[in-house]
């Protein structure tokens, strides 16, 4: 088939210069846009994509397209920006049906008006779409004590290159029928399909919430205090610890290096009951409590710290509570860093030239046992990185899942791990 | 499988495993042919494996003879998820029972897939911790079965099921290859999340030789109360008053009239004989907040219809108030010699009129139904009670649980919620999920197990091979609760 004849049959518009922009991953731009309008037509329009077939790089809000390698090829991106209905909500079941193009913000805004909520805060929810947030398994700061993505999805719907729109899991909290195709896409990147349609649980929300600012002489005192407190019972909401750099993007100056940021929530006697416990073991560890003032932004910015915008590099270590240590002593002295130590996860924003070296260092001092990645940058230095970090073992199942489920390798080509 | 090939294939699993752990002979393989569920079918040869090592040569072994493998711990599954179906070789776990390493710095326990769920908890204790998973027959049956069905529990309600509390996995794959995936770090960006795929597909895709499990502090307190009903509708609504209350309960647990009074002739739990439904509800915390959110709960249950409500006094009568609850199933006996037990699932607040149909169901066909089940999570178990020597009324009761599971399923519900779709379920699936769902469901599995020789004959519908079929002639009728009855054998 020729050329032209070949993108006659593909979906969605051809895209002028200007539309193009928006839709730039790294350094490429695709030629055309196809913007579903539900689910089967998500599922119509890869079909013909794949016939051609041709690179599809899929859209949300674009709040972690940083993350991953650059695609190899790039000719139509595929928005989920029409898919943004709130398709069924029983407030009395605690669950939902969203479309994948739904905002975070106006999810948890339908959610907060019956008194609940999603405990998932992917950084920029006043962007970032569920798919997206599914896809890139996006997290904000409350995982080590709710989870992640993964433990409030309880079904999905996809959309796959075979034109077919399947289903798995379903609209119960509890539901072991068939394989939990969830966790497959859940940080697939969108590599294996299309997330079309997903079913949450949620949550009542907290009665209180209390915030709590500490200041420690040395990372690992700070970090020893926030998995100590992981260790107990009462933990945290979330648990961050910050350097003096990472503190001021957050809206907050002080004169001290190390701060440990805690938010707790529940019901009013275990709030009170947990901030007397970290008032003490703070103490214990040397530290001084600072107060529980904190400016109104400086949780949304500390959510939204590792996915900035522009062109920084950020690099993340997910390891073992106990390697945390490790990771913080090969840091440069001035190190950018926020860590949530009870997650046992520790992002870096680094200066491009040295990013690989860092990447390196952190690789060692992760072990075996732990992963570092690189979670934003850009093109240019992405191309000297190796973002991902060697294939996991089980590699060849990831590579025969993706021939499974998109033979002709026209999602998001090159973006994931181990070039899939 | 013949004669000849058999002692071949027995020879080779001899070689790897020890004579004493690889037998064929007809009088003791019997003994592997059933679990909790109706089915049977006898192995040609089971394997006990000391090692992953060894497990993954038996794979090995098996793959290359084209003898398909059943994976089997404790064989509590109730819904035929280790009956070998298509024969070939049982691999069971009695020797990798050992929990090879309590991790409390980085909350992690790691453990062989043989070890009983509650021996877990019991050995965590003392340091604080517990796994918080744990299925009505946590006495017996194991993590490496709880992994394979994604097991739940009362206690799942507030903190999750199985595949929530696995963060890694040691895997033996058809290949005969082992690999790790995920491990001990709490998150994971190493590619596709293998370890959340792999729970909860009933040895189709391999076996996990190794697993990586969440452990969390234990609560300080736990409160239980038990709430009096007139009737199941009025316990169901009660139900979702709980929930909007904004109370979060660790546990609600329900039985009906007929459970209670079977309950009480087997255990004298100390429930209400002449209640209509009673409920069971926990809290867990710090003591002065337990106390707060069990006089709201108590007053929330008196609002919403209760005519008593009992508060455990000590930990003696919160033991006794759970022990009727999960020795429910083998309680049945005192009312009837035979059950047959479904694992519906349906959006909580269709409850009241699923238990309806339920009992209209029982009306029309004659045959009792009991209903004790996970109310906070719309779990059901209804407990059809019959008489297998009794002609036609098997046949007519896996009708009736076959109607059980349409309504779930019509009410947007699931047709299983933890005890998996097995053997028994696997037409069923079709009623929540479409030839196209199936499809890549099925194109999965392909990936790990190209020659259909993990656990084959299950999840998917219409695979039995001919003549494999499991016999439900007269002499392997259903084995009967009668005879467990007032045991502990068979749970929920």
């Amino acid at each position: 088939m020729g050329l032209n004849a070949r993108v006659a049959t593909l979906p969605g518009h051809e895209v002028t210069v200007e539309e193009q922009q928006p839709f730039r991953v790294d350094d490429l731009l695709p030629s055309r846009v196809v913007r579903p309008a539900d689910a089967q037509d998500a599922a119509r329009g890869l079909r013909l994509c794949d016939l051609a077939p041709t690179a599809v790089v899929i859209w949300g809000g674009g709040t972690q397209m940083r993350l991953g390698a650059a695609p190899r090829r790039y000719e139509v991106a595929l928005s989920t920006e029409r898919m943004s209905r709130l398709l069924e909500y029983e407030p009395a079941d605690l669950t939902c049906r969203v479309e994948a193009g739904m905002r975070l913000r106006d999810l948890q805004e339908a959610l907060l008006a019956q008194g609940q909520r999603l405990p998932l805060e992917p950084p920029h929810p006043d962007r970032a779409t569920v798919g997206g947030m599914l896809a890139a398994n996006a997290n904000g700061l409350g995982r080590a004590r709710y989870g992640t993505v993964r433990d409030w999805v309880i079904g999905i719907a996809v959309a796959y290159p075979s034109g077919k729109l399947a289903r798995a899991g379903g609209k119960v909290v509890k539901n072991v029928a068939g394989y939990d195709l969830m966790k497959l896409h859940i940080g697939a990147l969108g590599t294996l399909g299309v997330i079309a349609e997903v079913n949450f649980k949620v949550q009542t929300r907290p009665q209180v919430e209390a915030t709590l600012i500490a200041h420690l002489d040395t990372p690992a005192a700070a970090v020893d205090t926030g998995t100590a407190l992981a260790r107990q019972y009462l933990a945290p909401a979330a648990a961050v610890v910050l350097d003096q750099s990472a503190l001021k993007d957050c809206g907050m100056t002080a004169d001290w290096r190390w701060t440990l940021a805690l938010k707790f929530e529940g019901y009013a006697r275990e709030v009170e009951a947990a901030r007397d416990k970290a008032t003490s073991l703070i103490r214990a560890a040397g530290g001084r409590v600072e107060g529980d003032d904190v400016p109104s932004r400086f949780w949304h910015a500390a959510r939204d710290w590792s996915a900035p915008d522009g062109d920084l590099v950020v690099v993340r270590a997910i390891v073992p509570l106990t390697a945390i240590h490790a990771i913080f002593g090969v840091l440069p002295e001035d190190s950018q860093v926020m860590a949530q130590p009870a997650a046992g996860l520790v992002d870096v924003r680094v200066p491009a030239a040295f990013a690989a070296s860092i990447l390196r260092r952190l690789r060692t001092a992760g072990g075996d046992q732990g992963q570092v990645i690189v979670a934003a940058a850009p093109a240019a230095v992405k191309k000297e990185l190796d973002v991902w970090g060697p294939p996991p073992p089980g590699f060849p199942i990831m590579r025969a899942l993706k021939q499974a489920l998109d033979p002709n390798g026209i999602l998001n080509p090159g973006r994931f791990v181990g070039g899939i | 499988m013949d004669a000849a090939t058999r002692e071949r294939l027995l020879g080779r699993l001899r070689a790897v495993v020890g004579d004493r752990y690889a037998f064929a002979d007809p009088y003791e393989v019997r003994l592997y042919q059933y679990d909790a569920s109706p089915e049977t079918a006898l192995p040609d040869v089971v394997v006990i494996p000391g090692t992953a090592a060894e497990v993954a040569q038996v794979v090995k072994i098996c793959a290359d003879a084209e003898v398909p493998i059943t994976a089997r711990s404790a064989a509590s599954s109730l819904a035929g998820g280790t009956v070998p179906v298509q024969r070939g070789v049982v691999i069971t776990f009695a020797r990798m029972d050992r929990i090879l390493e309590i991790d409390a710095d980085n909350l992690r326990a790691v453990v062989e897939p043989g070890v009983v769920n509650l021996s877990l908890s019991q050995a965590l204790r003392p340091h604080g911790y517990y796994y918080v998973p744990d299925p009505s027959s946590q006495g017996a049956c194991t993590i490496g079965g709880n992994v394979g069905t994604n097991a739940g529990g009362p206690h799942t309600l507030l903190y999750g099921v199985t595949v929530n509390h696995v963060t890694g996995l040691e895997l033996a794959l058809a290949s005969g290859e082992l690999v790790q995936v995920g491990g001990r770090k709490a998150g994971s960006a190493s590619g596709y999340d293998l370890t959340g795929l792999f729970v909860g597909s009933e040895g189709t895709m391999g076996i996990a030789t190794k697993i990586w499990v969440k452990i969390q502090p234990l609560p300080p307190v736990q409160k239980t109360l038990m709430a009096v009903y007139p009737d199941v509708e009025t316990a169901s609504n009660a139900v979702s008053a709980i929930v909007r209350s904004g109370i979060l309960p660790a546990a609600i647990e329900m039985m009906d009239k007929l459970s209670i009074q079977a309950i009480e002739a087997a255990s004298h739990a100390g429930y209400p004989l002449d209640a209509g439904a009673v409920l069971l509800l926990e809290v867990d915390g710090i003591p002065e907040l337990v106390e707060e959110l069990g006089e709201r709960m108590a007053k929330v249950c008196r609002e919403s219809g209760a005519s008593e409500v009992r508060v455990a006094k000590d930990e003696a009568e919160r033991q006794a108030l759970w022990k009727g609850r999960k020795g429910a199933f083998s309680a049945m006996g005192r009312l009837s010699p035979d059950f047959y037990v479904m694992d519906g699932v349906v959006p909580r607040t269709k409850l009241p009129e699923t238990l309806a149909k339920i009992d209209a169901i029982s009306a029309r066909t004659g045959y009792k139904i009991c209903n004790v089940f996970h109310a906070g999570d719309g779990n059901l178990h209804p407990l059809v009670l019959f008489d297998a020597f009794k002609p036609g009324q098997y046949e007519a009761v896996l009708r009736i649980g076959d109607e059980i599971l349409k309504l779930c399923a019509d009410a947007g519900g699931s047709v299983t919620g933890e005890h998996g779709i097995g053997l028994e379920k696997r037409e069923n699936i079709r009623y929540i999920f479409s030839d196209d769902d199936l499809e890549v469901m099925d194109r999965i599995r392909h990936v790990f197990d190209p020659h259909g020789l993990m656990n084959p004959g299950k999840v998917f519908p219409g695979e039995v091979v001919e003549g494999s079929a499991p016999s439900r002639a007269p002499d392997h009728a259903p084995r009967r609760a009668a005879n467990v009855a007032g045991g502990d054998e068979i749970w929920v």
